[in-house]
């Protein structure tokens, strides 16, 4: 009975009711990006369609679709309470690895060597990008439960398996950026968690090992790292296989400080940029937009990576915790690798921009990431400077 | 008191921000590197690689006939190009193609099967095919070919003055034989440049700004060729070839009083349309390309040059007995004749024996000079590339005894048949030599006119050369070129039968001859000159003679295609025809 006249008092204050205010330092920046996605995908796509006889805003209608599915994902997910969400894990890893299988039967859609698509009607769904989520939580929710203090070892090998079985998946469609993307959360993830610095200089010096050992097996090509290492080197074959990045440096490059104006980009428009509205989509704002184009985008991201981490400071638990700093490690990591990609700071890897890129798998995905981060923050702590219990 | 753990939890957090705060500083910087530090010379580089100075080509002009009748002309064809990294089925795409193409079938399937990106199938396809090709194309779906537009030279009227005109390269288009080839520089025209902003394919872009030279066409030339009288006479030649077995044979029309060519036939002929059975001895202008040893038809200028020097009369007679000797050679008539033959005679009967003696009597300085006044040993510059000029050499080198009589029967010295044609055009002309020529006009992209003059020299008087016409009518009329005659008209002309040099063995044939008969009609006031070569014919006719004679293998074509013309020309006659009794 002791106990439990001390318990009220604490539960009342947690279960407070509070309002749901948005944090629109968070889905202002999202809406805002998402907007200028569209934009730029439709001056990077319009006048080669119209070039070819097609409706010029083609590629803008599709994306336009994705974006507002994207934004009622993004605002369904923020309404769902984490412990919900966690009842929902192992559903969700499980039917993303079912996902990732399927993909390699015949079901799936090989394109340019690759097999990571499969067909729905007119759309093509993307397995992995739903698998970065179901590792998000996965790993958040075994993590989670590891306790406070420091991470104990049979915790970062269950962390370890529960990576590395789609890592491996995706690792035979072949899709080296996704794997990068699972290490890198997983890293950071394992060191919120309260990873030892030992355990995280064990990991990495066994990647380190895994990687060479696979290219030594021949499982990793020799073109592979080719592609991953020729940005490192300013005289490599400009027609081969640096030309994609040094077409779209170009593009970045020629856009100047303040731009070329929209529909003006010479270089993205004419197709020197490959995927110019996939993956390469930067170089459309860099171009048109100029550097303070970019500056507003590298901005508005940082916004949200900061809005994320706030999030996750303000967790109501440890769960809700790991699931935003997932979030934003995830979205973090997309964003530069995907732009470090396109001024030659970073290899290409074929990670798309986050909000930006054209593609309906990647940015529903990254809304519902999105969405949870701000599903976190929505019901944070309701006293300011209380920090959640375990 | 559980507030040191939140921190050191949020340390963490706090660390990961740190280091991503890191990473954007480290993007922006970059950014700012390639957008404002080095952003000219970005700039510059895609400027570079977007602009392309592109080639306008410039429409190549048409060749005419004398009545606006398209002769040769370009049109839109293409080339066929595959990319066999695209082709799933080089066999049966091959079967699919071959009938289009030039190429044969062992070929285009290795092409179509190589490895690399480019092959080329087809070139300067034109219209026709290009469209069959296309539905080849689209009907089973075909993918890995492309064709590519370019022009294409095209000859309407087929093997129609073939030999005349000529043929362009495949490859760039310019002329390379024929009119096409001497009258390159005037049709090929100019090309443009266009600054052209271009997508990596080298696709110029509809929206990308250039600056263009527009390209000037080739003028176009009208010819003095009549259609219908190169049709008369390409017939006529490619029957006698065929008939007789001649080498080659060609017939020349021109009209005396003006130089113009109405007709150049040669056969062989060929379809200039068709490269693929094209046979390369068929493409000469034999009118032109040939030189030969004409034999008795030179034996006019000997003559007209003793008339013109007042040293005989056509009605002189001179004792002419049946051989000869001069020097070390010994000269002699063929045929028996009377001891004692008029000028008149000696034509009529082609005397070897009383050319000589005529010749003697001008001797070889005022010889020569008529050799050279009448155009011989000199192209006769029509614009023709493969036109030769023949060989004529200077009176100065020529051997003293017998050079001089050999050339006054024809022998030692070379000439082209148009040349034969234009030593009777002065003649029919009332002693003017003429240039003859196959150009009429020449019309530039801005519609102006270029017309060249043909040079004009007197060689004869009027008188000579009306005797001179006499005594030609007299060769048809009851003389060695009676087959020569045409119903209704007086005809006029002479008949050779030249030993053909053998240049190999330095010896002159026994059996080969160069048979040719030069005529003009009607004989008051000639309308035509046609010139008649065979090389080689053989054979008999029904009574009996040998087919190796002009009078008999040649003169008969004269008189077809001679009546034809005059016909077409609608020259009325100047004799009672046979029907009206």
């Amino acid at each position: 009975m002791a106990m439990r006249t001390d318990e009220p008092a604490r539960i009342t204050l947690l279960q407070r009711e509070r309002p749901l205010r948005p944090d629109l330092f968070l889905v202002i920046p999202y809406m805002m990006l998402s907007g200028l996605g569209l934009l730029m995908v439709y001056t990077a796509s319009a006048p080669r369609l119209e070039a070819l006889g097609i409706p010029p805003d083609r590629d803008l209608k599709r994306q336009a679709v994705f974006v507002v599915i994207g934004f009622i994902v993004f605002g369904v997910v923020s309404m769902i309470d984490m412990r919900t969400i966690r009842g929902w894990v192992p559903a969700i890893y499980g039917s993303s690895l079912v996902l990732l299988v399927l993909v390699l039967s015949p079901l799936g859609e090989k394109v340019k060597g690759a097999q990571r698509w499969i067909d729905i009607g007119p759309f093509q769904f993307q397995p992995a990008e739903l698998a970065k989520l179901a590792v998000v939580l996965g790993l958040a929710s075994l993590l989670a439960s590891a306790g406070s203090g420091p991470l104990r070892w049979d915790h970062v090998a269950r962390a370890i398996v529960l990576v590395a079985i789609p890592a491996g998946l995706i690792f035979l469609q072949p899709d080296l950026g996704t794997m990068l993307v699972f290490g890198f959360m997983a890293i950071v993830m394992l060191f919120t968690s309260g990873a030892t610095w030992r355990q995280l200089a064990f990991l990495s010096v066994s990647g380190v090992i895994g990687a060479v050992g696979l290219f030594q097996v021949g499982a990793i090509k020799e073109y592979q790292i080719t592609r991953l290492t020729a940005f490192l080197d300013p005289a490599a074959d400009l027609q081969g296989a640096r030309y994609n990045q040094y077409q779209s440096e170009i593009a970045i490059g020629s856009g100047g400080f303040t731009g070329k104006g929209l529909f003006n980009g010479s270089q993205t428009n004419l197709r020197f940029v490959p995927e110019q509205s996939a993956d390469f989509i930067f170089t459309a704002v860099g171009e048109q937009l100029g550097f303070i184009g970019s500056a507003l985008v590298l901005a508005l991201f940082g916004i949200i990576v900061w809005r994320i981490l706030v999030a996750a400071v303000n967790a109501k638990d440890r769960f809700g915790r790991l699931v935003a700093v997932g979030v934003a490690s995830l979205i973090a990591f997309h964003v530069f690798v995907n732009i470090g990609m396109t001024v030659r700071l970073m290899p290409v890897t074929g990670l798309p921009l986050p909000f930006m890129s054209a593609g309906g798998t990647v940015f529903i995905a990254m809304s519902a990431a999105l969405g949870l981060a701000h599903s976190v923050w929505l019901r944070r702590s309701p006293v300011p400077g209380e920090r959640a219990i375990e | 008191m559980r507030r040191p753990e939140w921190r050191w939890s949020d340390l963490r957090v706090l660390t990961v921000g740190f280091f991503l705060v890191a990473a954007w500083i480290a993007l922006g910087v970059r950014v700012y590197q390639v957008q404002a530090v080095d952003a000219v010379e970005f700039a510059q580089r895609g400027f570079d690689q977007r602009i392309k100075h592109e080639r306008i080509a410039a429409k190549r002009g048409t060749i005419y006939d004398r009545e606006g009748v398209e002769l040769a002309v370009s049109v839109v064809g293409a080339d066929l190009v595959a990319d066999p990294s695209l082709i799933d089925d080089p066999v049966a795409i091959a079967s699919l193609l071959d009938p289009e193409l030039d190429m044969d079938l062992d070929t285009l399937t290795e092409r179509l099967g190589r490895d690399g990106r480019y092959a080329l199938l087809g070139s300067a396809l034109r219209p026709e095919a290009v469209d069959r090709i296309e539905q080849i194309i689209d009907d089973n779906d075909i993918v890995g070919l492309t064709l590519v537009p370019r022009p294409v030279r095209v000859y309407p009227s087929g093997r129609l003055a073939a030999n005349v005109l000529g043929l362009t390269r495949l490859d760039d288009g310019s002329g390379l034989e024929g009119l096409e080839a001497g009258l390159d520089d005037v049709l090929v025209g100019k090309d443009g440049t266009r600054i052209v902003e271009r997508d990596p394919g080298g696709r110029a872009i509809p929206q990308g700004q250039f600056l263009v030279e527009p390209a000037r066409p080739g003028s176009d030339v009208v010819t003095t060729i009549d259609r219908q009288i190169q049709f008369i006479a390409e017939s006529a030649i490619t029957e006698a070839v065929e008939r007789t077995g001649a080498n080659w044979g060609t017939v020349v029309v021109l009209i005396p009083q003006t130089g113009e060519i109405l007709a150049m036939a040669s056969a062989p002929g060929f379809d200039p349309n068709d490269r693929r059975t094209l046979d390369p001895d068929a493409i000469a202008n034999r009118a032109i390309a040939e030189v030969y040893e004409p034999g008795s038809t030179l034996k006019v200028i000997t003559i007209a040059g003793a008339l013109e020097e007042g040293l005989v009369s056509p009605g002189t007679a001179i004792d002419v007995p049946q051989r000869i000797e001069i020097g070390p050679k010994e000269y002699s008539d063929p045929s028996r004749h009377a001891p004692s033959m008029t000028v008149a005679d000696i034509v009529r009967k082609s005397s070897n024996v009383g050319t000589i003696e005529l010749q003697q009597l001008l001797g070889n300085e005022r010889q020569y000079a008529y050799l050279d006044a009448f155009g011989l040993g000199r192209a006769s510059s029509i614009d023709f590339p493969g036109e030769r000029p023949g060989t004529l050499e200077h009176v100065s080198d020529w051997c003293p005894s017998t050079c001089g009589p050999s050339a006054a029967i024809g022998y030692g010295v070379g000439v082209t048949p148009l040349q034969m044609a234009s030593v009777f055009a002065t003649i029919a002309n009332d002693g003017e030599w003429i240039e003859p020529h196959v150009v009429a006009e020449i019309v530039d992209a801005d519609g102006d006119t270029i017309v060249t003059e043909p040079r004009r020299r007197r060689v004869l008087s009027a008188e000579t050369a009306r005797q001179m016409r006499q005594m030609l009518e007299g060769v048809v009329a009851g003389g060695t070129g009676y087959r020569a005659a045409i119903d209704g008209f007086s005809v006029g002309g002479k008949t050779g039968t030249a030993e053909k040099y053998l240049p190999e063995e330095g010896i002159y044939s026994t059996e080969d001859r160069m048979a040719s008969f030069v005529g003009m009609a009607p004989i008051d006031r000639p309308r035509i000159v046609v010139a008649v070569v065979l090389d080689s014919p053989s054979g008999t006719l029904d009574d009996g003679t040998e087919l190796k004679f002009g009078g008999a293998s040649a003169a008969p074509v004269f008189a077809v295609v001679a009546e034809a013309t005059l016909n077409e020309l609608g020259v009325s006659p100047d004799l009672p025809t046979d029907t009206d009794g």
